[in-house]
């Protein structure tokens, strides 16, 4: 689990306009070098946030 | 010698549009018998005439970011703004309406940071950070049209693992008390957030309270047992979904060992919503 990266990652994609653009347009791009294990990040690409809370991410975020 | 003339906690989301969306009708109701006992706290505090009021509430990574997340955090400075979000969650977006400035009460604020960091609490500080509903939610609907106390806003991180101890955020209170103790002012304080909501801040939790937690909660509060409160774990207070009673155990230090009135309490499922008055007279 890496719990700064999934967080941050909730982070950005809440406050940051112009990287949820790109997490749209281009999801692996977006998570490419990110620490992500192989769940989280798979979380992460089917937006499945019930999943993510699940892998440690704080909802809050 | 100053005093502290006024203690109550409530919680603060305080949008009756939200919560009917969120519970019915029902939801709305009960969140506006919750303010309308939050507004009578308000004219209470103002009989007073008081020179400060310090709110004790958590951000919600609004104000701060993983770049730091302060266990407690003292606003200091001459004024605060309201949080400007341009995406602002349903119940931010109820500050649309309020002043976007408020005066802070900066000596009292500077005495409990440089009192707080001689004393031992290793606290931090903020010049800049604005204040969300967690703060103006509780603090318009105390004050409604009438000019607002002067606030010395203090965060305390709720719920980022791993938060400050409850025993350790009484000890804060019971410094804040100290403080004003040494003053020459009349001070207010609250403290805002639940009762019981998002236990273990799991989604799939989302819509259970823990009636029998805030019950136990409410008659320590009332019976004046402050004892068993200090020897919270956060663990416990996770499992509950009572994380803001963090912010609750700071006043609680701040008044012990005055016995506290339970002004309203309601159940909504999804978060219980209490307000709640100590008698500091």
């Amino acid at each position: 689990m890496s719990r700064y990266a999934v967080n941050s990652l909730l982070y950005r994609l809440k406050k940051d306009r112009v990287f949820r653009t790109r997490f749209n347009v281009d999801p692996e791009g977006a998570l490419a070098g990110l620490d992500l294990t192989d769940a989280e990040r798979a979380a992460f690409l089917a937006r499945d946030m019930q999943r993510i809370n699940a892998l440690g991410g704080y909802p809050i975020s | 010698m100053g005093k502290i003339v006024f203690a109550a906690a409530m919680s603060h989301v305080l949008d009756p549009d939200y919560y009917q969306a969120a519970c019915g009708l029902s939801g709305r109701r009960k969140v506006e018998a919750c303010m309308a006992e939050i507004g009578k706290l308000g004219d209470t505090l103002l009989a007073h005439r008081p020179d400060a009021l310090i709110v004790v509430a958590d951000d919600h990574l609004n104000a701060f970011s993983f770049n730091a997340v302060p266990a407690i955090c003292v606003r200091i400075g001459r004024d605060v703004n309201r949080m400007i979000q341009d995406e602002a969650e349903a119940f931010d977006k109820v500050l649309d309406g309020m002043p976007e400035r408020y005066a802070l009460h900066e000596e009292l604020a500077n005495r409990i940071l440089e009192d707080g960091l001689g004393a031992g609490f290793d606290l931090a500080l903020s010049w800049e950070a604005p204040i969300d509903h967690a703060f103006l939610s509780p603090v318009m609907t105390m004050h409604g049209a009438r000019p607002v106390t002067p606030l010395v806003p203090i965060w305390i991180n709720c719920f980022v693992a791993p938060q400050p101890t409850p025993a350790r955020c009484f000890a804060f209170g019971q410094h804040l008390a100290r403080v004003v103790a040494r003053s020459p002012w009349n001070v207010g304080i609250i403290a805002t957030g639940g009762l019981s909501h998002f236990p273990e801040l799991l989604l799939p939790r989302v819509g259970e309270s823990d009636v029998v937690f805030d019950q136990k909660l409410l008659r320590w509060l009332t019976e004046g047992e402050h004892e068993p409160l200090r020897s919270l774990t956060p663990g416990e207070l996770d499992k509950a979904g009572e994380h803001e009673f963090l912010n609750w155990m700071a006043l609680i230090g701040a008044v012990t060992p005055a016995r506290a009135d339970v002004r309203y309490f309601g159940e909504l499922g999804r978060i219980n919503l209490a307000a709640v008055e100590w008698r500091v007279g």
